[in-house]
């Protein structure tokens, strides 16, 4: 082969990298299919327990055969969203913005949707996912980032999240080093700032997401002297109930999912009973949206999903399966699989203390220049290798 | 026809090579290597950090980003790992490799075949949730310790600097422990295969002309069986180079290359820094295939 | 003459293999744990009900066990053919550029599975080729081909060309050679080379989770079970099972490149 042709194909196939991604998708004449990239439990189709299915029927219903790929980061996500080829995701607030910022998703509009009206209304128009006034998705359940701790070592629940953040001796008499978790995803930089809110007013911070150079520097400082108390950072949930049980973790920042998990477990609860709180500091947490591909092959079945996903009903069985918040309060009521207490066990009366998860972005509203997201992304890749 | 076009091949041997090599030339030659490239010029873009997207402008600023201390860490600690567990698998593999192939006969022969086989065979991801539980606190490593009042000595252990840590499963240890494991069998096989060529007349020569067992070992099998090493070295080196699935599991939550590149394209969306990193491998594979060549590892491969 | 092994040697290789095989054990081990969602040690106590539940309950469990098998299988056919065909041509020929060629031939397993992923996967999308079973397969055949290839190169470098020559004088055409003459003396080496694609390819995460679409096949499968479990023991009775259906084929392929072996001498 001659060498000045193999250049040339290579430059050519290198131009058109990347950008080509969306050119992969394809319009199916008839949409009998939808693709969805989903959080682990969030589609069930009773594969797993015939009680939990809200695939099934919308497939009778509607025709559409629901595909889904399951991502286990919000890295996995956005990765995929990027690389196309699917018409939903499920996306955490620590992805949206930067998928409308991308232009990977599409504006939605909710005359065509039903079951919006049945939507908290305190959902409606987040700003993890309303731009601008429009809506780049549907809010599919939420929850709290609870401060989990051992109970045989905490006989009082913590007052606040200074026993993860700041060296000191636990009521056991042992210092916390190498026994409390941190979140291994950058947004965790967040729960430092929502701690330094009430710890260093002096700072001025007025919305943790938001955060100008020097309030940003704080907490860039708090997590970086986190790093010598923990051992390791925590990234799946279902690892985390294993730390919890075999490796002597006894605070951390955590889901409502782990916590239901080893509290409905009798063997981990006689050797390590876990408890969770909400400081007094606040907490952050997690709204998911189910947001639409901007170049989604099947809008027609997406939208019939998305009206689908709010119905209460399938509302209530997710958030049982899940261990999350309903976004839609009917369906905290009169579900079987939820029962009527589920809502307040998975912490639905802490909405008002909570800073949900969105992208941080460099132009702000409460200081007008903020650290954008890929710093903080970086940073705390630093700051876990220190 | 047939024979008419088998005349052809053997009068042409060029172009018999070239229609043999064309449909994997292709694809590897031309496919695979192409996205590299695009790969590699990817990372002269960069990343507006305001608007948090890639500028698609020739700059060598992503580099100079690479090179901040915090990024020279996580390649520092990746190419020392994979060295490390390079090392030791080799330590680890020849013995087992020297046995199958030089002195195990028969069933026995058949049985060590299998007892590296079989690992290959089970799932990876089992078998690194299998390590988290024999390496956590409460583990089977701390619950034997214990049992044989040897816990100082695991403490000990821990509270070494670095590679310590509140557990064998949050610590550099466990890490290294687990690719090690994952990895073995990668390096077994080229040398068993690369020991069983030696052939048996040499070694008998050797012992003819007087040397000991020790003398032949040194100066005649194990020259032999070197490339073989080498060969089994770009599997667990350049496996371990780019893993971002163990590192997450077992250790203590310090970058290595391949989670960096997996977050930095992920949610960060910094796909010219991610680029940059994934040009380290790259890089480094490169001269070390260069240097095993040298060594005729590749006949050994 | 084989001298007998020393005690070293014996406890070396002894202790190599119980470290290969300690964590096996433990798969097997909590596979009958009465624990559904997360593992502890010692396991509080010991069920079969697991193999009943992956067996009657768990349909989940076939579909990725399935596409895998077509995955490894087609994606090693496809490697046997073209890896045996570039060993052939960089073996015999000699070429302007070959030892660059065949440096480059290593490059998809000498390079870490992200990046062959991530290559991929935009060279993927600058085709238009749509991620599907389709796509899975060519990602795994572009590192299964290499595994072939090293394999038959160094068959055929030790294949002595007067062999051919002869065939060729006695009025075989090359096909009939190929059939007759170097078929037979590569097959060993293409069973070994495509036992290992085959097994590369059967447990292949990284490269699968950027080549693949909406599909699953078994390794990912297990991943997502593996980060939110529902019957955590189920994932290592998979494991067993699949250990138990290879069990056989790799003792059969052993005495088969065994005996190939001896005949050759």
């Amino acid at each position: 082969m001659n060498l000045t042709k193999t250049a040339t194909l290579t430059l050519a196939l290198g131009t058109a990298f990347w950008a080509a991604a969306s050119a992969s998708l394809r319009a199916a004449d008839m949409e009998k299919e939808l693709n969805i990239v989903a959080w682990p439990g969030y589609i069930e189709r009773g594969e797993s327990d015939k009680n939990y299915d809200w695939v099934t029927g919308f497939e009778k219903e509607t025709g559409c055969k629901v595909n889904v790929k399951t991502a286990a980061t919000s890295d996995e996500m956005v990765t995929l969203m990027n690389q196309g080829g699917f018409d939903l995701v499920t996306a955490s607030g620590d992805a949206s913005l930067r998928l409308v910022a991308g232009k990977k998703v599409q504006p939605i509009d909710v005359s065509k949707i039903a079951n919006w009206a049945n939507v908290d209304k305190r959902l409606q128009d987040a700003p993890w996912h309303t731009v601008d006034g429009k809506h780049y998705g549907t809010p599919y359940q939420w929850g709290p980032n609870v401060l989990a701790y051992n109970s045989n070592v905490f006989k009082e629940a913590p007052k606040s999240w200074s026993v993860v953040f700041e060296e000191q001796n636990l009521p056991d008499g042992k210092s916390n080093k190498g026994r409390v978790q941190a979140y291994y995803g950058p947004i965790y930089i967040a729960d430092a700032a929502v701690y330094l809110m009430k710890k260093k007013p002096e700072l001025g911070i007025k919305n943790p997401y938001e955060l100008n150079k020097d309030q940003y520097a704080a907490a860039l400082d708090l997590v970086t002297k986190q790093r010598a108390l923990v051992g390791q950072y925590w990234g799946d949930a279902n690892k985390q109930v294993d730390d919890f049980k075999n490796e002597g973790v006894v605070a951390s920042s955590s889901w409502p999912f782990q916590v239901n998990l080893i509290q409905g477990d009798k063997d981990a609860m006689a050797k390590t009973p876990i408890a969770s709180t909400i400081p007094e500091e606040g907490a952050t947490g997690w709204a998911d949206t189910t947001m639409m591909h901007a170049e989604a092959a099947h809008p027609n079945c997406a939208y019939a999903w998305l009206n689908h996903s709010l119905d209460a009903k399938v509302q209530g069985d997710v958030a049982a399966w899940f261990g999350s918040v309903p976004a839609v309060p009917a369906a905290c009521k009169g579900n079987e699989l939820l029962t009527d207490t589920g809502c307040d066990t998975n912490g639905a009366a802490n909405f008002d203390k909570i800073w949900f998860w969105r992208t941080p972005i460099g132009k702000c509203e409460a200081e007008g220049t903020c650290v954008p997201y890929s710093q903080w992304a970086k940073d705390y890749l630093a700051v876990q290798g220190k | 026809m047939l024979n008419s076009l088998s005349n052809l091949f053997y009068r042409r041997p060029q172009l018999l090579t070239a229609l043999l090599l064309g449909g994997p030339l292709a694809w590897i030659g031309v496919v695979y290597i192409g996205s590299l490239f695009a790969l590699l010029i990817q990372s002269f873009y960069h990343l507006d950090d305001f608007s948090g997207t890639v500028v698609h402008e020739f700059t060598l600023s992503t580099y100079a980003e690479l090179a901040a201390t915090a990024n020279l860490q996580i390649i520092m600690r990746t190419v020392v790992m994979a060295a490390l567990v390079t090392l030791a698998a080799s330590i680890v593999a020849f013995p087992i490799a020297y046995y199958a192939a030089r002195h195990a006969r028969g069933k026995w022969k058949a049985l060590f075949y299998l007892a590296v086989m079989m690992p290959l065979w089970s799932s990876y991801l089992v078998k690194i949730y299998a390590w988290k539980l024999i390496l956590a606190k409460e583990g089977i490593v701390s619950w034997i310790a214990a049992t044989l009042h040897l816990s100082w000595l695991l403490d000990g252990l821990l509270s070494t600097p670095i590679i310590g840590g509140s557990s064998l499963s949050f610590s550099y240890i466990g890490t290294f422990l687990v690719f090690l494991y994952i990895w073995l069998p990668y390096m077994i096989l080229p040398i068993q295969a690369a020991l069983e060529r030696v052939p048996n007349d040499f070694v008998e020569a050797a012992a003819d002309l007087g040397a000991t067992p020790r003398q032949a070992f040194r100066d005649v099998i194990f020259p032999l069986a070197f490339p073989g090493v080498i060969a089994g070295s770009i599997f667990t080196f350049s496996l371990t180079l780019g893993d971002y699935i163990v590192p997450q599991i077992v250790g203590n939550s310090r970058a290595m290359i391949g989670q960096a590149v997996y977050t930095l394209q992920g949610t960060a969306g910094d796909i010219p820094l991610a680029a940059a990193f994934t040009v380290v491998p790259m890089v480094i594979m490169g001269f070390y295939l260069l240097a095993a060549r040298r060594m005729g590892a590749f006949d050994a491969l | 003459m084989r001298s007998e092994a020393g005690w070293g040697l014996k406890l070396a290789a002894g202790a190599g293999i119980a470290f290969l095989h300690l964590p096996l054990a433990l798969i097997v081990l909590y596979a009958f744990t009465t624990e559904e969602k997360s593992f502890q040690f010692p396991p509080p106590g010991l069920t079969l009900h697991w193999f009943s539940a992956a067996w009657f309950d768990r349909p989940d469990i076939w579909p990725p066990l399935w596409l895998s098998l077509r995955v490894a299988a087609i994606a090693t056919a496809f490697a046997l053919v073209f890896g045996t065909l570039a060993a052939a041509a960089l073996s015999r020929a000699r070429f302007f550029g070959k030892d660059q060629l065949s440096l480059l031939f290593i490059l998809p397993i000498a390079l870490p599975g992200i990046i062959t992923g991530i290559a991929l996967r935009s060279a993927f999308d600058i085709m238009n080729l749509p991620f599907s079973t389709l796509t899975i397969i060519l990602g795994h055949a572009t590192f299964c081909i290499v595994v072939v290839y090293n394999n038959a190169l160094a068959r055929f470098r030790r294949l002595s060309p007067s062999m051919v020559e002869a065939s060729m004088d006695l009025g075989a055409n090359s096909f009939q050679t190929f059939r007759h003459i170097v078929l037979p003396q590569i097959a060993s080496a293409l069973l070994a080379g495509g036992m290992l694609a085959f097994a590369l390819s059967f447990d292949e995460v990284i490269v699968t989770t950027f080549t693949a679409g909406q599909q699953s096949t078994l390794p990912i499968w297990m991943l997502q079970e593996l980060i939110r479990p529902r019957q955590r023991p189920v994932t290592n009775v998979v494991a067993i099972i699949v250990i138990a259906v290879t069990f056989l084929p790799i003792l059969a392929a052993y005495y088969f490149t065994r005996q190939d072996e001896h005949r050759q001498g």
